[in-house]
């Protein structure tokens, strides 16, 4: 469903994404693991248009939606979103959670949600999603009218993935979900993560919690200052000697 | 006792703090000087109350006016972080446009029609004036400030104050030095007397059309799709692309709207000042300035308050202060430093979030 191939990102001089290929495929989740500065963040920056990759293709396969204006498709491929500003990608149905959870303080909780359906038209859709969202995340249903800034570290957390979901997107990038979050919460965003996948949502987990991450995962991507050392199935990532050194602190 | 509240308060009055007092004893003096030259000199002169309330009346009505050019102040930092310097200006080529449109309307007769065409024509010059600042305004966020986006924040200052220069030399050339005095039709032109307050219908027609406006932007800020889009901008732009906002559509929104606002003042300070040329949106524009730095510059209400207080100041500031009103300008600009130094978040006093900052 989504591919990168060989993607490369650079910040100013700074080569921060060395050809980086990764596939995520139809109602899987696939989790990034790697350390700080690895290029995670990067990584899905780059596949949501905020940044822009210097060279390599990013492809969205998305069957039934229509295509924006200047996109070029491939045919077995798809949509290519590397040509694409953050926004149209965004309307195509790739939604970021981003990283530090970016909840827009001033608005209200209940803005905060609209806003993840900005580009949608469809009001009653909008309305099931909302009384979907609020099933899942019961809290924020209490909190609508504050602002969105008052919320606890948990709480934000929840708004953030609530608001990607708003905008009932095709895949779900999560970044750095757990960060910060005491261990009880932890399990909680996990636990809503597979429920999210297994209501047939596809994820692209980021995270530095690589074993809570690969618990959660179908496969995973081990990335090293901006190259992908390691890849396969979580359960085997997770058995793996050198991931087990490296990032589950064994 | 080392660790006493008493000594570790006398530690702290370290160099930061000794100047953090002198500024506020500096305050406290101004303010006490300001004080005694009202009671002694403004007071004595033993105007009476109807005097005053003409004077807050005339405040109100050209605080109005600033308030509508202040938004745009406003508007265009809580969204970019930069000033619009020739935001004045944006308002000038409104007023100009608005005096063509009055001359078209003065030739065809219109001004002299049944009050309901008169009010249509009134109307109809605004709407054009607002058209006119609209194009300028979104011109120079196209070609002014967009190329300089990712530079230091200094450049697109620079680039303000250039497109100011430009477009009021511009104006020069074409409409040349001459002032354009605005005509008013007889039905705006009376007034209504009460008691010893004289109240001009013109001054009320402002007043209330300002206040609409204001209202007007208020609601599609707080109450539209659109404008929680332009707040979500305005707080973190990345985050709201992630949306599906379109950024630069939302900024030049943003941009229409100041404009829009700025264009209805001019046409309005054109009816009041009975002028307009070249350089009349300079002053007014940094009026307006003033007043968005006194509510604290990227606040919406902050910028109306900001506004009323400083028409309010500058109707009444001269005769308080026992000046001639010549000097109004001076009481306008010794306030914009005097907030600049006592109290930069404004009178609304937002904690400026690092990005501001």
């Amino acid at each position: 469903m989504l591919i990168l191939e060989s993607v490369h990102t650079f910040y100013g001089h700074i080569h921060a994404l060395k050809g980086i290929s990764l596939t995520v495929n139809e109602g899987e989740v696939v989790s990034l693991i790697g350390s700080n500065g690895a290029g995670k963040t990067t990584t899905l920056n780059t596949i949501s248009g905020v940044l822009s990759a210097r060279a390599g293709s990013i492809y969205f396969q998305e069957p039934n939606g229509s295509l924006p204006g200047q996109a070029s498709r491939s045919p077995d491929q798809g949509i290519r979103l590397d040509q694409l500003p953050a926004h149209e990608v965004a309307r195509l149905g790739v939604s970021q959670s981003p990283e530090g959870r970016k909840i827009f303080a001033r608005l209200s909780v209940q803005e905060n949600l609209a806003m993840g359906a900005f580009a949608r038209t469809d009001s009653t859709g909008i309305s099931e999603d909302l009384d979907r969202v609020l099933e899942l995340f019961p809290r924020l249903q209490e909190r609508l009218k504050q602002p969105g800034g008052t919320l606890s570290g948990g709480e934000q957390q929840m708004l953030a993935i609530g608001r990607s979901l708003m905008s009932r997107p095709r895949i779900l990038l999560l970044d750095e979900p757990s960060m910060g979050l005491a261990p009880l919460l932890v399990q909680q965003i996990f636990q809503i993560i597979r429920e999210i996948n297994a209501q047939g949502m596809t994820i692209l987990l980021v995270e530095q919690n690589a074993q809570a991450a690969l618990q959660v995962a179908h496969r995973g991507y081990v990335l090293e200052t901006g190259t992908i050392v390691l890849s396969g199935k979580a359960g085997d990532l997770l058995a793996n000697p050198q991931v087990a050194e490296a990032y589950l602190g064994i | 006792m080392a660790n006493s509240p008493l000594n570790v308060q006398a530690a702290k009055i370290d160099g930061q703090t000794a100047q953090k007092y002198l500024i506020r004893a500096l305050g406290a003096a101004i303010f006490l000087l300001v004080a005694w030259r009202v009671i002694t000199v403004g007071l004595a002169e033993g105007y009476p109350a109807s005097f005053w309330i003409s004077q807050a009346l005339n405040g109100l009505v050209l605080g109005g006016v600033y308030a509508l050019v202040a938004l745009g102040y406003t508007l265009v930092y809580g969204i970019l972080f930069m000033i619009n310097f020739a935001h004045g200006e944006v308002m000038m080529i409104g007023g100009i446009a608005g005096f063509f449109t009055l001359q078209f309307a003065l030739a065809r007769g219109w001004m002299e029609g049944p009050w309901l065409v008169v009010v249509a024509a009134l109307l109809f010059i605004m709407l054009v004036g607002m058209a006119a600042s609209v194009v300028i305004g979104v011109a120079l966020e196209r070609l002014a400030y967009r190329p300089l986006r990712q530079a230091p924040r200094l450049v697109p200052l620079i680039s303000a104050i250039g497109a100011s220069l430009f477009l009021q030399y511009s104006v020069l050339l074409i409409f040349g030095v001459s002032p354009h005095s605005y005509r008013k039709p007889e039905l705006i032109s009376g007034g209504l007397r009460l008691g010893d307050v004289f109240i001009s219908y013109t001054g009320a027609i402002i007043f209330v059309t300002s206040v609409l406006l204001m209202l007007a932007l208020f609601f599609i800020i707080q109450r539209t799709k659109l404008g929680r889009a332009m707040r979500a901008v305005a707080e973190d732009r990345s985050t709201a692309s992630l949306m599906g906002v379109d950024v630069n559509a939302v900024i030049v929104v943003t941009f229409v709207l100041g404009s829009a606002l700025a264009g209805a003042a001019g046409v309005m300070l054109g009816f009041h000042n009975t002028v307009v040329k070249f350089n009349s949106g300079f002053v007014p524009g940094l009026k307006a300035f003033t007043a968005a730095v006194l509510g604290g510059i990227g606040n919406i209400p902050g910028a109306m308050f900001g506004a009323l207080v400083l028409g309010l100041i500058e109707s009444m500031g001269p005769s308080a202060l026992g000046i001639p009103t010549e000097y109004k300008d001076v009481i306008a600009f010794s306030l914009l430093v005097l907030i600049l130094i006592f109290r930069p978040s404004g009178l609304f006093g937002e904690v400026l979030s690092e990005k501001k900052a």
